[in-house]
């Protein structure tokens, strides 16, 4: 009856959390107001910020491929992680029939989830793990000097070419599984809205990690605690018991990020749930933005 | 530490009912894997001899060629002082772990199999020193490869040592395939051992096919090691 009772009271206190939530995010996304008239330069900046990026790619691209063999061993041993992956949980669901009251092809699509999200995300913020040096060296002042914004620079400026490869193989299995859940419309647009929201919380995280490395100059241990974290979503987060469930889920949004886009493809999200995981990709996006300006006039240029 | 948390939970869930049989394994035997995993995990795949290559390709193995010590004993010394370090910290997070996770454990009190279990660790830090010092020479010969060989290398091993599901889940013909590979004779089969999950017959053979292993490997590390120096040409230093 107690237990009972205790259930009922955290259920109450993780609504209010997410009321509270939804309601800050429309505060802070209030005070963004956009006047119409600047859309035509808002659209010219992203263009002149997107060829920046390919810009930025080609040359990181060029230089990965410059070292032909590692980046074959890379691309090798990312293939086989992956591939090895994929044949344990065939085997796993084989053997025990379900996991979680998911099937196997369920299963399957959690893990290529949280695997493109993974991936896609490595894809755009891979100079986030090259942050460090630019710090220590002194030549973030290069960074900062030049005419386009400095995080934009740090957070996107190398993008991956072996991620870039395994995006499409993956898309395509993807697709293949997913298709084999039977999704309608409506479905298939929820999983990509979520999707796109997971991709925003992992930038908010890659610019927390950016402003914590500002402020402590560790750069590289933060980022494996992530990437660690992360790693919890390759299974659906019902497999975890009570808190450690509700803290993946609502504190390190990891259930958010890779679970909830294939709960919202197989119908089982509610509107509170898509309402409160879009206040909190929003509200993680302007809070990591306000700690990376924030951190930048903690910035000394030291060592320069 | 997470991925403890990632496989406790994924087991935990598979075992929720606490009878259950599940590839040969009941709940206790299981978490027991799971946990025992941090402590031989700690004491075979923590190495330093994953530095080899890198000490090669950037030229650093000069300095140690030039003083009167053996190269594979410096990296066999080091390499067992950082497993006595990890030790160290794997049994404090099992201490740790436990507090939170209260799992069942399987405790074995058969003296012959403890014996078996301890020789099949020494045998797999021998192995596991072996295989990492002989891939870490390629960049004898490739010096760029440094990083992506021992990438490579705790990708497969990661899989096919058991590191993150006992291998007996697998079908019996791609188990048999692996087993004539050295990796399960690092983590699962010592673990095996431990649980009593091998008949003396199995644990003979598994044992004499870690000392094949560590033969051949003893062999090709010597001969690959010898074409190295002297294809080696210390340029720009």
């Amino acid at each position: 009856m107690e237990d009972r009772k205790e259930v009922q009271n955290l259920k109450l206190r993780i609504k209010y959390f997410g009321f509270s939530l939804v309601i800050g995010t429309f505060r802070a996304v209030s005070k963004f107001s956009f006047k119409f008239e600047n859309i035509k330069e808002l659209v010219s900046r992203c263009y002149y910020y997107f060829k920046i990026w390919l810009l930025m790619s080609k040359n990181s691209f060029i230089v990965m491929l410059e070292q032909k063999k590692l980046f074959f061993l890379f691309l090798l041993g990312k293939v086989l992680r992956f591939g090895f992956f994929i044949l344990f949980l065939v085997f796993l669901v084989k053997g025990t029939e379900n996991l979680a009251g998911y099937n196997s092809n369920q299963v399957i699509f959690f893990f290529l989830t949280f695997n493109l999200v993974d991936i896609v995300s490595q894809f755009l913020f891979r100079e986030v793990y090259r942050f460090r040096p630019l710090l220590v060296s002194g030549d973030f002042d290069l960074v900062m000097t030049k005419p386009m914004n400095a995080l934009f620079r740090v957070l996107m400026g190398g993008a991956d070419v072996i991620d870039f490869i395994t995006i499409p193989p993956l898309l395509i299995v993807l697709a293949i599984v997913g298709g084999g859940l039977n999704p309608n419309f409506f479905q298939i647009f929820s999983y990509l809205i979520f999707i796109i929201n997971s991709l925003m919380i992992a930038a908010a995280f890659h610019i927390l990690v950016l402003a914590f490395g500002i402020i402590t100059l560790e750069i590289d241990h933060v980022i494996w605690i992530y990437r660690d974290l992360t790693n919890l979503g390759r299974f659906p987060v019902d497999i975890y018991r009570q808190p450690i469930q509700g803290i993946l889920t609502y504190l390190i949004p990891v259930g958010i990020m890779m679970t909830f886009p294939v709960k919202a493809m197989l119908g089982l999200i509610s509107s509170w749930g898509i309402l409160f995981s879009f206040s909190l990709g929003i509200l993680m996006v302007i809070l990591s933005i306000k700690l990376w300006n924030r951190a930048l006039k903690s910035y000394t240029s030291a060592s320069s | 530490m997470f991925q403890i948390f990632l496989v406790f939970f994924l087991w935990d869930t598979i075992f929720a009912n606490s009878q259950r049989i599940v590839f040969g394994y009941d709940r206790q035997k299981m978490l027991t894997y799971i946990f025992g995993l941090i402590i031989v995990r700690a004491l075979v795949l923590s190495s330093k001899a994953n530095e080899v290559g890198g000490d090669i390709s950037r030229g650093d193995i000069i300095n140690l060629l030039l003083k009167p010590i053996s190269y594979v004993k410096y990296w066999l010394t080091r390499d067992l002082s950082s497993k006595g370090i990890n030790l160290i910290f794997a049994v404090f997070e099992t201490i740790l772990l436990y507090f939170i996770l209260r799992p069942d454990f399987f405790l074995q009190g058969n003296i012959l199999l403890l014996l078996s279990f301890a020789t099949s660790i020494v045998l797999a830090i021998l192995i596991y020193f072996l295989l990492l010092f002989t891939i870490g020479l390629v960049p004898f010969w490739v010096p760029e490869s440094a990083w992506g060989i021992s990438f490579l290398m705790l990708v497969v091993v990661e899989f096919l040592s058991g590191a993150l599901f006992p291998l007996d889940i697998l079908p019996v013909s791609v188990q048999s395939i692996i087993n004539f590979t050295p990796f399960p004779y690092l983590l699962f089969f010592p673990l095996q051992i431990y649980l009593g999950k091998v008949g003396t017959l199995i644990m003979l053979r598994g044992i004499g096919v870690s000392f094949l292993w560590l033969g051949v490997l003893w062999l090709l590390m010597r001969s690959v090691w010898f074409k190295g120096l002297k294809s080696y040409q210390a340029y720009g230093r």
